[in-house]
């Protein structure tokens, strides 16, 4: 009796514990601001956090004093909830956000004898807009080759090729992975990353998840 | 150590091996025990603290995805470490964010309050907290708690291999000891069994065998040494017994010889004693029947030689005058022979009276008899009998001396053969002696009749020429000896002759001491 009393007892404590952790998680700087900007405060966290469990190739990285850059293409949801981490470094470095106007601009606005598509290709991590929709293929076909981590938050980011893709589950942030693309891209993920994602895609294997 | 006491040198040392184990053992054991202890604990907060930094680097991710189910699944990895009871998590703001209780161990533990990284024993519990740290960021933490189960199971074990190896050890040590305390034991064992055989025995010629260089050898080689001397002692005291024993059996031997002779001597001493007692007996007794012999004999001839002389002198009376003148001078002839018999057989009676008779012994003073006896004698008016000076009193027989002066002084006057004689008495003292000497101016005598003159019926000259017995020296003589006295005579001849003769002073005395304690009792 004893036993089962306590098993009874701790698997309510895990249900208390999640509950609390799931209601924590969301209550991180909600108060008196949108469920929209909380849900981009996360994303925003885990961009960084993606960065910290994903290992680019020797070249992409190999100046040490050049930053990290996050770029971001297509209309910014986040406003200002890079705030609180941008001075966040990641593997040593600095974190630099660079912000994109959606592509057909990029493309329109080559005018310096430079492209700047180029700045796009030197991104570290690329998140694509939901503004950009329509030109993921564009884009993830402009950057490919250049060692870029791609993440989306449309439903077809994974099948456009993209690497990773954000997904709002139960009113909670999570996301997927498309490990055939960062194979292409030469980027590797983290197996504690890939741990957490909702979905893996893996072309090699079946999907994971 | 006094239960030690009573045991055998044997089993004293397998017990001071034994015990010198067991301590040795013990510490040893003990030393183990608490460095393997300390070691257990250092090791355990270790591989917990790896447990903990392999949490914290599976959780970083998920801690940072804020992701609690895999949090969760990945704590839930400790299962199979039995020993972890609780494990959780903690977020950047220290609060417990997933926890994982071992369902065996209970959920009545509640996650600790955050610490910073590192270790605590605390009630039973090994605590570890680590830091899961980001970027340079910590962005929570991961606590593990473990009872100290597999510590004490490890523990355990090792006492009890411990607990094994010591007995084991005890065992062998027994073993091993009770062999080779022979080495130590085996020669005293032996010493002490052969000291006990000398003194029951007495047998110091036993040696105890040395076989080794080490102290109980030198205790061995000592104590045979000290046999020995015992030996040698014992053999010398024994050698001296029979010495001894010889020596007193030989002294014995001389002595028992001694004692025979010795025995054997008084028995001839005895019978020639008795033989020489016999003898004089026979002797005195002879004497004894001489002297009556002679006194019968010259009593005896006196009657009949009276008879002769009767009728000698009946014939010349009645019968002279038949007879012619040669008649006449025979008859003359054997009157004068009867005579001659006659005064023969009186000094013989006389001679035989000195030895038997005797009289009362008075003080005589010499002064008053000698003149008394020149009286008797009555000297020829030719011959001058003198006193030459003053004489001594003497104890003694008035007879007998007056006879011994007698005697000398009428033979100085018979044989005196000048016209103008002298006879000169005195005495001389010398010592304890009194030395009378009667001298005259006679004839003298020739030195090789000194000693005869003595002898009874000896006359130097024919009795034709002088009337003489031959008895009076001999009688005189026979006085002054029994007096204790001498005799003797000096004299040249032709000028005269001096008779001396001594007279013991102290006889007398003592002859007069012995006389009137006679008379007192």
């Amino acid at each position: 009796m004893l036993q089962i009393n306590k098993i009874i007892s701790f698997r309510l404590y895990i249900l208390l514990t999640l509950s609390v952790s799931l209601q924590v998680i969301p209550a991180l700087a909600y108060d008196d601001k949108s469920d929209l900007s909380r849900e981009y405060q996360i994303k925003a966290a885990f961009l960084y956090n993606f960065m910290q469990f994903v290992d680019w190739p020797e070249e992409k990285v190999s100046d040490k004093n050049a930053p990290v850059i996050l770029g971001i293409i297509g209309e910014d949801p986040f406003g200002d909830a890079f705030k609180p981490i941008k001075s966040k470094q990641i593997k040593g470095k600095k974190s630099l956000i660079k912000r994109f106007e959606g592509i057909e601009k990029l493309k329109e606005s080559d005018d310096k004898g430079q492209s700047k598509i180029e700045f796009i290709r030197q991104c570290h991590l690329l998140f694509i807009c939901s503004s950009e929709k329509e030109n993921l293929e564009d884009i993830i076909n402009l950057v490919s080759g250049y060692d870029v981590l791609t993440v989306g938050e449309t439903s077809n980011m994974l099948e456009s090729g993209g690497i990773v893709n954000f997904l709002v589950d139960e009113n909670k942030v999570r996301f997927e992975i498309n490990l055939t693309a960062a194979r292409r891209e030469n980027i590797k993920i983290r197996s504690q990353l890939l741990r957490l994602a909702k979905k893996v895609i893996d072309n090699n294997n079946l999907a994971k998840k | 150590m006094i239960l030690m006491r009573h045991l055998t040198i044997k089993y004293k040392l397998i017990a001071i091996t034994m015990l010198t184990c067991f301590a040795a053992l013990f510490l040893a054991g003990s030393g183990y025990v608490l460095w393997e202890w300390t070691n257990l604990r250092r090791i355990m907060a270790r591989n917990l603290q790896t447990q903990a930094e392999l949490i914290a680097e599976n959780c970083k991710a998920a801690l940072a995805f804020n992701d609690a189910q895999d949090s969760l699944e990945i704590l839930q990895a400790l299962q199979v470490e039995p020993s972890i009871v609780l494990g959780c998590l903690y977020n950047r703001n220290n609060e417990v964010f997933v926890s994982y209780y071992n369902q065996q161990a209970g959920c009545d533990i509640q996650p600790p309050d955050f610490k910073i990284d590192g270790y605590e024993f605390d009630d039973g519990y090994l605590t570890v907290f680590k830091s899961i740290v980001l970027e340079d960021e910590i962005i929570g933490a991961v606590c593990l708690r473990s009872n100290l189960q597999p510590m004490h199971a490890m523990l355990g074990r090792g006492v009890y291999i411990i607990v094994c190896v010591m007995l084991l050890a005890f065992f062998t040590a027994y073993l091993v000891s009770s062999r080779l305390q022979r080495i130590i034991s085996r020669p005293i064992l032996d010493l002490a069994d052969i000291a006990k055989d000398v003194s029951e025995k007495k047998d110091f010629s036993t040696r105890a065998a040395s076989r080794t260089n080490d102290e109980v050898g030198l205790l061995i080689n000592t104590f045979n040494e000290m046999l020995e001397q015992i030996q040698q002692r014992d053999s010398a005291l024994v050698k001296a017994r029979d010495d001894l024993e010889e020596r007193v059996n030989l002294r014995t031997a001389d002595l028992t010889a001694a004692n025979e002779h010795l025995t054997r001597e008084v028995a001839e001493r005895e019978k020639s004693e008795a033989r020489q007692a016999e003898l004089l007996n026979t002797i005195a007794k002879t004497n004894e029947e001489l002297k009556d012999f002679a006194y019968i004999v010259s009593h005896d001839l006196k009657a009949p030689l009276r008879g002769i002389s009767t009728l000698t002198e009946w014939i010349i009376s009645d019968y002279g005058d038949k007879l012619d003148d040669d008649g006449k001078e025979q008859m003359k002839l054997l009157s004068s022979r009867v005579g001659r018999m006659h005064n023969l057989i009186e000094g013989v009676l006389q001679y035989s009276r000195v030895g038997r008779v005797s009289e009362e012994r008075v003080q005589i003073n010499l002064n008053e008899l000698i003149p008394e006896v020149i009286d008797m004698v009555s000297p020829p008016e030719n011959i001058a009998v003198t006193i030459e000076n003053e004489l001594p009193v003497i104890a003694g027989e008035p007879t007998r001396i007056m006879q011994v002066f007698q005697n000398l002084i009428s033979n100085a006057i018979k044989y005196m053969d000048k016209p103008d004689g002298w006879v000169k008495i005195s005495c001389a003292d010398e010592d304890n002696l009194w030395v009378f000497s009667v001298a005259d101016n006679g004839p003298g005598i020739e030195e090789k009749y000194f000693e005869k003159i003595f002898q009874i019926f000896q006359t130097l000259i024919s009795r034709d020429e002088f009337e003489s017995t031959g008895v009076g020296l001999t009688v005189t003589k026979k006085i002054v000896e029994l007096y204790g006295g001498r005799i003797w005579v000096e004299s040249k001849v032709g000028q005269g002759s001096t008779f001396f003769f001594s007279f013991q002073k102290q006889e007398s005395e003592v002859y007069n001491a012995k006389y009137e304690t006679n008379h007192v009792s």
